[in-house]
């Protein structure tokens, strides 16, 4: 089973354009979507996730256990059936509590019988960790418990699609350890599309990722590859603050980071470049340099 | 500090779209309604007199109340919207300077606004003449600047304050912008409290002093003045005006300051309560599942799933609508309102009705539909925005449902709403019944109202609100937009007087219910446009579902994608049939509104009475003869709607010319009535004119009538009412309570009661004004004729009515026999045959319902026997007694004093309540339903009217069946202020006289009220032709004044001589108001001629006050007491402005009271220490009075005998040092 993303755009009433020709292929397993604020993941997530009509383009899913495909744009009520939805900003009734709510979202998943919904319902606020809390009314959760229940409900019906927009946002440490064990156990026959900005999150778990920027894909493949195709093309230098302004000119500078009172550069080039050591790139300098090509990074 | 906050206050306030928008709207509301030329009642007030332009202005600060909560909530709530509190206080700058400069700020814009409503009223006056849309021109007087600057520093700047002080602190404390909505409909029911508790007089001052807005005080205050006096006067800032300013002002500056003094910015920025009750984690549990472990249950997707999850998800929808405090805060005001229209009820005379299960099912009309469409806008907005608002949005539309599972759901969970508001009509009415012991609770009826006509009314509206806020899908914008559209379809069409329901949306739904008649005639009208109305609601519905807002992108261009996929082929059939119905049935309903009945608007019907006036008005002085003898032969078939009336009539030229056609008037309502068998002396007349729109029709007679010749006519007339028609209010054929009465028949001659009165529309449509509608008291026209009818003067009457044999036929007279035959139609029929013995006038009433009876027998003092018989709905006989007493109680006054009874029988009937009045026919007296049948009489402090009403009904068996003025101008005094009078001294003997200044403040205050509203000018009591506010109020004042003046025997007297001279006069000249005068006159001493002539000739108002009283102890339980008086008689000319102010002395009560007694009946009464009639000259009056018991209050003219304009002042407490 795949996901084939065709030649997706998409253009806002307000004449934001989110999406430009986008094409994109993902497989089974954990896939990393990276990109800056506002490059169209969220675009592209809601998309997939059938709340957003496309201008043109065609996303497919295709190598379904039966043999057939769906076309993702207008089948939206089957892709919703193997579909688990964590979306980045969502809310819930306030005046509810998350058992029932989980309940009701389950019925409405298609879960119709009434004991193996409460068993299943159950065993996911054990697994996220409500079960304490099950008997409160959502309005009084915090924020990580909040984005819990929100894991619990894309959980419900062993959906086969799995899409998780900044899903570690507002989580503490520990809850993020134990989201990505979580994400882990997912089973690997099952799409899980994992969008974030956060880089780490992306080399610990996915073994497949795009970086996406103004709407376009800029860079896809597996992460360790694409570190790999930067060995040697790195290098970082300590400079005063003042002088940043000068190696942008005569430099391709990727990245700039304050490190104990001076400001570390990182500079593409294929070849040696004097004044600067040579260091073994990261995912983070993929990420830098594929954005830099498209834009403007914002220096500090 | 201040002046940069205030100053960016200012300056932000006025780039705002939204400042501008509500100065617009505010300025549309006031220019508008002066322009349209709404406003005062009376037509010869100016629309922006001052009186008007105050009393508009505080009008237009109960709906500032609005603007006052959108402006001054927010200032404050800004910091907290935008979240700049957190660093915007960490700024140097105080509190105080921050509240002021808000504050202030905010505050100088919404006076503004308000000044611009001031505006619209000025601009409305200077164009209203312009433009002419009021049709009268002269109604505009000057523009005055005193006249906007007084109640713009009365009302304006004060009730904005407090408004305005109430929403900032609302805010400023709560943090919350929602409490200024629940602050404003706070004030709102605190304003609504006042509408209830004003019914009653008594409750006038408490109910001046607690509106915050000032609006009862002022109507106090200006309530009687004449329209000159509205023209010129500003309201005087004294008594409860000036007290109720006073208590709002000094409110409005307690919470402002509180508010500047009590507000701290650590409690502003601290976290909210709600926050801090956050559920704590508990430790993490070690052994979680695994993933893997879960069950995997096979998801189902099916039509019935997808219902189970519907009422799933309206469940959850409903229980978060009903947990939202705001709603039970709403709904709490709506029982609140509903308990309180129910246990007030509708009072007559003060007092209240019976808590029938109609009267509670009627509560729901009142103050709780204002709520009703509160929540139905607001909930319906919640509910239609829930998901978006709370953000599950993005969870719930990617959920593998239906967008119809969860669309239906907020459409059901609105229709739980709906079914909760009936419930509350449910309980509250059966709890109302509880306590009041009335424990015929008629569940069925309950039911079948709330479910049937409540529910499928409320929820056309949720289907209005649902469209427009999914269209809009955006919640504030939504609930302006479904405002704006409920405006649009119902309050402009009532502006415009435009009634025509087939283009009224959503409308056809009123239905009266009635325990004779149930839902009545009703039904299939009601029926009919809820079907069509439903249709309309279907089809937006599904217009709706196509534009349901699913998704992120709410963009025009992805509504309309979604759209086009959503149209298919259920959702088409849907609207195909939907729209199949609404056009069928919308031609269904044409047809019956339409083309087998007629709709006529305001203005078409007062152009039809124009034109009518305009044809036919050259044949109003043509000779018609007079009917001498009727016989009738009436049925009646209740289930269809129809009556039958055949009658045998003589006909007599008494003119002194002869008679060659016949003119005919006959009514063109939707009683489709038909003259199907016309012949005079057995042979057809010639029609030579037939207008069936105006109801005129001329006939050549076969032989011309010579003066003094009598012919036979006879004539079948037929009404039906056929479908239904825009209106269902016709009533005078029903299935139970069939009340109709002669005029069934065609009048003879042009009526000219079908001419418009009004100046303004006599004017719009080029006729003559009308001063007088009757002639004067030496026409000799007029003195040929009968007050009521001049189609007969007395004629000999039998008569025989049949109806279904469930039901008793009643006609005026003895009842002589009665059989059953079968009918015209083969069913049987009862038939029952009336005869009066004696002469009567030509007014008899045709009734038919399914009768109890109660019967009794009047023995008069000369062995004289009158059949006493009480026709009533079976279970209405808990105040049978209170007729039959009163009934027995008048045959005996009125037969000792005036004249003997002519008949062997006396009888009252209930009517359905579908008209709130009872009416004499000799022997006969309907009576609504609605008048004493279920007044609840218990307390006996509360007028007995059942009593009272048929001591003045049975009065008439003498005012206006045995004496028969004349029609002349001041002859409908000798009717009905005899009646009045002939009740109050009947009530008197019953009651006591210290019982009756209740009665009297009624009647000066429905004078006063009567004579400010005046359309045309006042006429005196020898001239009033049509005033009613003069033939009972002020005339039952003067008569009961002077039976007080002269002693009752000897007004009696003068009225039995009256009698003897004009009862059953024979032929004209009938009596005149000069007639019935002159034996007044001729009764009354020297000494007193000048207050009769004052009061009956001229109009003349008194004004009686005492100042101080003091008492002093001087032993043996006496008191020496000095009363302050003043007295002062004022002359006022026909137009309400004062002329002169009398000299002569005034002979008026001076007395003292002590502490209100009980009479033997439980009545309250004043307990009189000293009563005597001081003969004072106008002006003040030190009058000192020994008396024995102790003094509790003193005054002059207590009981309110004599026409006071301010009737308030009469008594004081007595000071004892």
């Amino acid at each position: 089973m795949q996901l084939e993303i065709n030649g997706l755009s998409k253009t806002y009433s307000n004449g934001v354009r989110a999406l430009q020709h986008l094409s994109l292929t993902i497989k089974q397993g954990m896939f990393g979507l990276l990109g800056p604020n506002g490059a169209g993941k969220s675009s592209l997530m809601r998309t997939i996730s059938t709340l957003q009509e496309a201008d043109s383009g065609s996303i497919r899913l295709t190598g379904l256990s039966d043999g057939g495909e769906l076309n993702v744009l207008t089948q939206k009520d089957a892709v919703r059936r193997v579909l688990g939805y964590l979306p980045q900003e969502f809310g819930v009734y306030p005046r509810v509590t998350a058992e029932s709510m989980l309940d009701h979202i389950a019925s409405l998943k298609g879960i119709a019988n009434g004991s193996e919904r409460k068993a299943l319902v159950q065993g996911l606020l054990q697994k996220v960790n409500l079960y304490d809390v099950r008997k409160k009314n959502l309005g009084t959760y915090s924020g990580g418990m909040k984005q819990r229940f929100g894991i619990a409900q894309a959980l419900i019906g062993s959906p086969r699609l799995i899409i998780v927009d900044e899903p570690t946002a507002g989580l503490d440490p520990a809850e993020r350890n134990r989201f990505h064990n979580l994400l882990a156990e997912i089973g690997e026959n099952t799409i899980v599309i994992l969008s974030t900005h956060i880089v780490e999150d992306v080399t610990n778990l996915c073994s497949d990722m795009a970086i996406i920027c103004l709407g376009e894909v800029v860079a896809t493949g597996n992460p360790n590859e694409l570190v790999k195709d930067l060995n040697g093309k790195i290098w970082q230098k300590s400079v005063e603050k003042s002088e940043i302004e000068t190696y942008r000119q005569s430099h391709r500078i990727i990245s700039t980071q304050l490190k104990g009172g001076k400001t570390r550069l990182h500079a593409y080039s294929d070849i040696p470049l004097a004044d600067f050591d040579s260091v073994s790139p990261d995912l983070e300098d993929v990420y830098f340099a594929k954005i830099s090509e498209k834009m403007e990074v914002a220096t500090v | 500090m201040f002046a940069e906050i205030f100053r960016f206050e200012l300056a932000y306030r006025l780039k705002r779209p939204a400042t501008y928008l509500y100065a617009l709207i505010l300025f549309l509301f006031t220019f508008l309604f002066v322009i349209y030329g709404n406003g005062p009642a009376s037509e010869k007030t100016n629309i922006n007199s001052p009186y008007a332009v105050s009393q508009f202005v505080v009008v237009m600060t109960i709906f500032g109340m609005l603007v006052a909560s959108a402006v001054m909530g927010v200032p404050v709530y800004r910091d907290v919207e935008h979240n700049t509190k957190n660093y915007f206080f960490s700024f140097p700058i105080t509190e105080r300077g921050y509240i002021l400069g808000r504050y202030l700020g905010s505050f100088v814009v919404l006076l503004g606004i308000m000044l611009v409503g001031l505006l619209g009223i000025v601009l409305g006056s200077l164009l209203g003449p312009v433009f002419n849309l009021a049709d009268n021109v002269e109604r505009f007087g000057p523009i005055r600047f005193r006249d906007y600057a007084y109640p713009f520093l009365l009302f304006v700047l004060p009730n904005m304050f407090l408004v305005g002080s109430i929403f900032f602190a609302l805010v400023a404390f709560s943090r919350q912008v929602f409490t200024t909505y629940a602050g404003s409909i706070l004030l709102f029911i605190a304003y609504l409290l006042g509408s209830t508790l004003s019914q009653d007089l008594e409750n006038k001052h408490l109910v001046n002093l607690l509106d915050p807005f000032g609006s009862y005080a002022y109507d106090a205050a200006t309530k009687y003045w004449s329209p000159v006096e509205q023209n010129a006067l500003l309201a005087p800032l004294e008594g409860d005006l000036l007290t109720n300013r006073l208590i709002w002002f000094g409110v409005a500056l307690l919470v402002f300051g509180a508010t500047l003094f009590r507000f701290s910015f650590a409690r502003f920025l601290a976290v909210k309560l709600g926050k801090s009750r956050r559920v704590k984690e508990e430790g993490v549990s070690e052994v979680a599942p695994s993933l893997a472990s879960l069950p995997t249950p096979k998801p189902v997707f099916s039509t019935g799933v997808y219902i189970r999850q519907m009422l799933g998800q309206a469940g959850l929808e409903f229980r978060s609508i009903i947990r939202d405090p705001y709603f039970i805060a709403i709904m709490l005001g709506a029982v609140l309102f509903l308990f309180l229209d129910g246990w007030f009820g509708s009072q007559i005379y003060g007092t209240p009705s019976l808590p029938t299960t109609y009267a509670m099912l009627e509560a729901r009309n009142g103050t709780f539909f204002f709520f009703v469409l509160i929540v139905i806008i607001f909930y319906t907005g919640e509910v239609v925005h829930r998901d978006k608002v709370v953000h599950y949005d993005t969870i719930a539309d990617a959920l593998p449902v239906p967008d119809w599972m969860n669309y239906g759901a907020k459409l059901l969970s609105m229709t739980y709403v709906c079914l909760l508001l009936c419930g509350l009509v449910l309980v509250s009415g059966v709890v109302n019944q509880t306590v009041k012991g009335y424990f015929n609770y008629e569940f069925g009826l309950y039911l079948r109202d709330l479910l049937g006509i409540a529910f499928t009314q409320y929820f056309q509206y949720v289907m209005l609100a649902f469209f427009v806020h999914t269209l809009v899908n955006q919640k504030f914008v939504g609930h302006i937009v479904t405002l704006a559209v409920y405006i649009v379809i119902w309050a402009v069409p009532q502006f415009a007087e435009f009634g025509y329901r087939l283009a009224l949306p959503f409308s056809g739904g009123n239905v009266q219910i009635s325990d004779l008649n149930g839902f009545g005639h009703y039904l299939t009208g009601l029926f009919s446009f809820r079907v069509y109305w439903y249709a309309f609601g279907g089809l937006l519905l599904v217009l709706a579902l196509w534009f349901w807002n699913r998704g992120s992108d709410s963009g025009f261009k992805a509504r309309w994608q979604l759209a086009r996929q959503r149209i298919g082929r259920g959702s088409m059939a849907l609207f195909a049939l939907c729209l199949v119905t609404f056009v069928s049935t919308g031609a269904w309903i044409y047809t019956n509104v339409s083309v087998q009945n007629r709709y006529l608007s305001a203005d078409e019907q007062r152009e039809q009475s124009a034109t009518f006036e305009k044809t036919y008005h050259k044949y109003a002085n043509a000779l018609q003869p007079k009917i001498t003898s009727a016989k009738l032969t009436v049925d009646v078939f209740p289930d269809e709607f129809k009556a039958l009336a055949a009658g045998q009539f003589l006909i007599v030229n008494k003119g002194n010319q002869p008679i060659d056609s016949l003119h005919f008037t006959m009514p063109t309502d939707n009683f489709h009535r038909q003259l199907t068998k016309f012949l005079v002396d057995g042979k057809e007349p010639v029609k030579i004119l037939n207008d069936t729109d105006l109801g005129y029709s001329i006939y050549r007679l076969p032989k011309t009538l010579n003066p003094g010749d009598t012919a036979r006519m006879e004539m079948i007339v037929s009404g039906q009412y056929v479908g239904f028609a825009n209106n269902s209010n016709s009533r005078d054929v029903v299935s139970n309570g069939t009340f109709f009465n002669v005029g069934i028949f065609p009048g003879f001659g042009y009526d000219d009661s079908q001419e418009l009165t009004s100046d303004k529309y006599r004017k719009k449509y080029k006729l003559p004004t009308k001063e007088w509608t009757l002639p004067k008291q030496n026409d000799p026209a007029g003195l040929r004729d009968f007050l009521f009818t001049d189609d007969a003067n007395w004629v000999t009457f039998e008569g025989t009515i049949s109806t279904t044999p469930d039901q008793t036929g009643i006609l005026p007279g003895q009842l002589v026999k009665t059989w059953t035959a079968n009918g015209p139609d083969g069913k049987p029929r009862k038939y029952f045959r009336y005869k009066l013995p004696d002469f009567s006038d030509y007014f008899f009433s045709m009734c038919s319902a399914k009768y109890g009876v109660k019967r009794d027998t009047w023995m008069g003092p000369n062995g004289q026997a009158v059949a006493l018989e009480v026709y009533h709905h079976p279970t209405h006989d808990r105040n049978l007694d209170r007729f039959v007493s009163s009934m027995k109680a008048s045959l005996s006054y009125y037969t000792k004093n005036y004249a003997p009874y002519p008949y062997p029988v006396l009888r009252v009937l209930e009517f359905p309540r579908y008209a709130a009045f009872a009416q004499s026919f000799p022997t006969t007296v309907p009576y609504s339903e609605e008048f004493g049948w279920v007044g609840d009489f218990h307390d006996p402090d509360k007028t007995d009217y059942a009593f009272y009403v048929t001591a003045h009904e049975v009065a008439h068996q003498w005012w206006g069946h045995q004496i028969m003025p004349s029609r002349t101008r001041g002859a409908n005094q000798i009717s009905e202020t005899m009646a009045e009078y002939s009740a109050l001294m009947v009530l008197k003997e019953r009651y006591g006289p210290d019982a009756m200044p209740k009665f009297l403040k009624y009647a000066l205050d429905r004078y006063l009220s009567g004579r400010a509203n005046e359309d045309k000018f006042e006429a005196t009591m020898l001239d009033n032709d049509t005033r009613s506010y003069v033939w009972y109020q002020k005339g039952s004042m003067l008569m009961y004044a002077l039976q007080d003046y002269l002693g009752e025997a000897r007004v009696n007297q003068a009225m039995n001589d009256y009698m003897k001279a004009a009862r059953f006069r024979q032929s004209a000249p009938f009596t005149t108001s000069l007639e019935w005068y002159s034996f007044l006159k001729a009764a009354t001493p020297d000494s007193l001629k000048s207050w009769l002539t004052d009061n009956f000739e001229k109009l003349t108002l008194y004004d009686n006050r005492i100042t101080k009283a003091e008492a002093k102890a001087i032993g043996n339980g006496k008191y020496t007491v000095t009363l302050h008086v003043k007295t002062a008689t004022e002359y006022y000319d026909k137009t309400g402005k004062e002329l002169a102010k009398g000299k002569a002395p005034l002979l008026v009560d001076i007395a003292v009271l002590t502490t209100d007694g009980k009479n033997k009946d439980g009545l309250t009464t004043k307990v009189p220490l000293y009563m005597q009639k001081h003969s004072l000259t106008p002006g003040e009056h030190v009058i000192e009075v020994t008396v024995k018991g102790k003094p509790v209050k003193a005054g002059i003219d207590p009981y309110n005998k004599l026409i006071d304009r301010v009737s308030d002042d009469n008594l004081v407490n007595v000071d004892m040092p």
